[in-house]
């Protein structure tokens, strides 16, 4: 109404198989996955992402992974940028640091769809988020399950943390 | 509690209910009443970043009212909360179901705390960018360079131009980052001085592959070292060092060592037992101490004195100098932007005026003409990219920065070196991605290069590129130069096709008699003249002579001998349809 302006929020979905899961899944898992999805919350000029270190931003498509797979439009929000960085530095100090990541559980994707309820206050593709579940209900993924565990993803950026 | 009596015309029993709340039941404030009627009072989750809780609200209260019951079950100020549901922040003035605010959903809570409100965020971004900046200037590989970039921009510099030293250290956005003044001096030292308190920047720094590759020649390592003044004096003292310089196996494992932490803290682990050895030994002690005394305190002393804080004196007393390398060499290969296909011009457009370029000949520098600019190669060469014209700018912009780096003394003993020694200048162009692609243009800096490091001592060479109105009449100079050349070819014919030569940055088309002008900076490697004339030409003596293509021109010749016999299709009119082939078929027949 006043000056609120309207931020647009974008998810960026990346496959981090890249191809390998579509083509390897049916063989592997017994079951059809398109890829091992990480996702990032654009705004505000900057991508955020959750991974091993915390909570990370870095510009738009500029971790190692490069462009990525889709771009979901998830609206826009009226969320300034200062106040979500307070939002985030309280995510990192609490459900969201570097400690925290698991894998299965918690991790990126996880982040993602929170932030982007916050923000917009619509979750992520269910896709993404069923992610993990899905390849725990093969035996192969149950199999795997302690060694996937410890894997912690860490594609670079700048770190958010609550303390400094 | 009168507050909570809002005059509700949607539904009477609010009222009533309200003052029920509102009577005296402090135990019960907050619960959901079980006899509530179901539209009025929902159940909202206000989540927070670090938890969650329901509250229970008025269907109809407004944003204010719900706020009050947040402050109190969050134990915080009504002004430190920010509510956002759907994206949209709640302002004081609504109302819940104007957001559409219902029962069960989630509404969002920031509670900003006093001093984080609005330092919270530049805090975090500022903190960031110290740390990372000295990754500027030495160009961590991976995504810190662009996030560094990124949050320099952000935090300071306004030049957003294409810059080839981006991947060498954005000396604009170090000078905005206001990390240090615009002394490069100081500059330098802080960043040594950073190193030394940052372990993990050093390793960064370590892994940088130009750092890496220049480490891996030992050659080149020998002449750094050597060039610098303090070193030689400290050679001259003492002869180990340099029987240590000199002795190329040494220098590798030195290398070696600086490269690897793991191995130089290994290597340290041993010196100190061989030394705690050593000191054992009746009278062992004294000659540590005279080691020491002689040898390792000048070099540090040294090296210091010139360095501010020495960063490699914590991995140990050998390769200090190696800093040295990390830190200059991340200007040097910076190309002339005037001419001399030049390299190793360790300040940015050390090559500037000596226009004397491209391969249509140096202009020696007579008197005249000190910087022996040539005026018909200024249109041309390296100008035209526009990293160059970023170069130039950015020299222009900083006057004081170049100045800086020219007066620093290592600089100049540097430049000495250089000019002595081509293959070293040469080996550190390799090293220079922008050329690292592209073989030619290797080549032909390489074949300047001589010809630029002798311009590079010519101390007025040096002075104009330190003054910046200087710099700026060159730059306009050149683009005169261009414009004429774009509007009148005719006025120099000399210089339009002399310079064609195949001045790779700005890429021309190849073709000689192509009248694109030097200017055409995007231009394909073969513009669209030559390639229309090449085919249509080429295409039709082809089709007619060669042997592969064969086939087709008897098809060719088949489908025409099958139309022609259609259209005669059993008249004995052949001679009259091929006369009046120009006419259409009705006209034809008319006939």
């Amino acid at each position: 109404m006043d000056q609120t302006d309207s931020y647009p929020v974008k998810l960026y979905i990346y496959d981090m198989s890249r191809g390998m899961a579509r083509q390897l899944s049916p063989l592997m898992l017994g079951r059809q996955l398109d890829g091992v999805w990480h996702t990032a919350i654009v705004v505000h000029g900057k991508e955020f992402f959750f991974v091993g270190e915390g909570v990370n931003n870095c510009p738009p498509s500029g971790t190692p992974l490069g462009e990525p797979d889709s771009i979901v439009d998830l609206g826009s929000t009226e969320v300034p940028a200062d106040l979500f960085m307070e939002y985030l530095i309280s995510l990192a100090e609490s459900t969201y640091s570097g400690d925290k990541y698991n894998l299965f559980e918690h991790n990126c994707n996880t982040f993602s769809n929170e932030v982007a309820q916050f923000l917009t206050g619509k979750k992520i593709p269910s896709y993404i988020t069923d992610l993990p579940s899905e390849v725990l209900s093969t035996p192969f993924g149950q199999a795997l399950r302690p060694l996937l565990d410890s894997i912690v993803i860490n594609p670079g950026g700048n770190n958010i943390t609550g303390k400094r | 509690m009168i507050r909570k009596l809002t005059p509700d015309p949607s539904c009477s029993i609010g009222g009533i209910k309200m003052a029920d709340q509102g009577a005296a039941d402090p135990g019960n404030n907050n619960n959901n009443k079980p006899e509530a009627s179901e539209g009025t009072i929902i159940k909202v989750t206000v989540k927070t970043p670090k938890d969650k809780e329901e509250i229970a609200i008025a269907e109809d209260a407004s944003v204010t009212q719900f706020k009050e019951e947040i402050s109190r079950r969050f134990k915080a100020k009504q002004d430190q909360l920010v509510l956002i549901f759907a994206g949209k922040i709640l302002k004081d003035g609504d109302s819940l179901s104007q957001h559409g605010i219902k029962d069960g959903l989630t509404v969002h809570l920031v509670i900003k705390t006093a001093h984080k409100a609005g330092d919270g965020g530049s805090t975090s971004a500022s903190s960031s960018t110290p740390t990372q900046a000295g990754n500027t200037s030495t160009s961590s590989p991976g995504t810190n360079s662009s996030s560094t970039a990124g949050s320099t921009g952000t935090a300071a510099s306004p030049t957003q131009t294409p810059n080839i030293l981006t991947g060498f250290g954005d000396l604009s956005g170090l000078a905005g980052l206001g990390m240090g003044s615009a002394n490069f001096m100081e500059l330098q030292q802080q960043m040594q001085r950073q190193l030394m308190s940052n372990p993990e920047m050093l390793s960064q720094i370590m892994e940088n592959p130009l750092v890496q590759n220049m480490m891996s020649n030992p050659d080149l390592m020998r002449q750094m070292i050597m060039a610098n003044p303090q070193m030689q004096q400290l050679m001259e003292r003492n002869p180990e060092i340099s029987h240590m310089l000199n002795n190329p196996e040494l220098m590798r494992q030195t290398m070696e060592l600086a490269r690897n932490p793991a191995m130089m803290q290994e290597m340290m682990r041993n010196q100190d037992r061989a030394l705690s050895n050593l000191e054992s030994i009746p009278g062992g002690y004294n000659a540590l101490r005279r080691m020491y005394t002689d040898i390792q305190e000048p070099m540090f002393s040294a090296a210091r004195e010139q360095f501010g804080n020495n960063p490699f004196s914590a991995l140990g007393g050998n390769s200090e100098s190696g800093a040295q390398p990390s830190r200059t060499e991340n200007r040097e290969p910076l190309p002339n932007p005037w001419g001399p296909p030049n390299s190793s011009n360790p300040s940015e457009s050390g090559g500037a005026p000596t226009g004397s370029t491209s391969t249509t000949g140096g202009t020696n520098p007579s008197v005249s003409n000190p910087l022996g600019i040539n005026p018909g190669s200024l249109g041309n060469g390296m100008f035209n990219s526009p990293g160059m014209q970023s170069l130039m700018q950015q020299i222009s912009e900083n006057p004081q920065l170049m100045q800086n780096m020219l007066s620093a003394p290592y600089m100049r003993s540097m430049m000495q070196s250089l000019s002595q020694n081509p293959e070293l200048a040469s080996q550190v162009l390799m090293n220079n991605p922008l050329f690292a692609g592209n073989p030619q243009l290797q080549d032909q800096f390489r074949s300047q290069l001589p010809i630029f490091l002798q311009q590079m001592q010519n101390p007025e060479a040096l002075s104009v590129m330190t003054n910046p109105r200087a710099m700026q009449a060159l730059m306009q100079i050149q683009q005169g130069l261009q414009t004429l050349q774009t509007e009148a070819p005719g006025l120099m014919p000399g210089w339009g096709h002399a310079n064609r030569e195949p001045s790779l940055l700005t890429k021309q088309c190849r073709n000689k008699r192509c009248p694109a002008t030097a200017d055409a900076t995007d231009a394909p490697d073969v513009c669209w003249r030559r390639r229309r004339n090449c085919r249509r030409n080429w295409r039709r003596n082809c089709r007619r002579n060669c042997r592969r293509n064969w086939r087709r021109n008897w098809r060719n010749w088949r489908n025409w001998r099958r139309s022609w016999r259609r259209k005669c299709n059993g008249t004995q009119k052949h001679d009259q349809i091929l006369h009046l082939s120009h006419l259409s078929k009705k006209e034809q027949k008319v006939q």
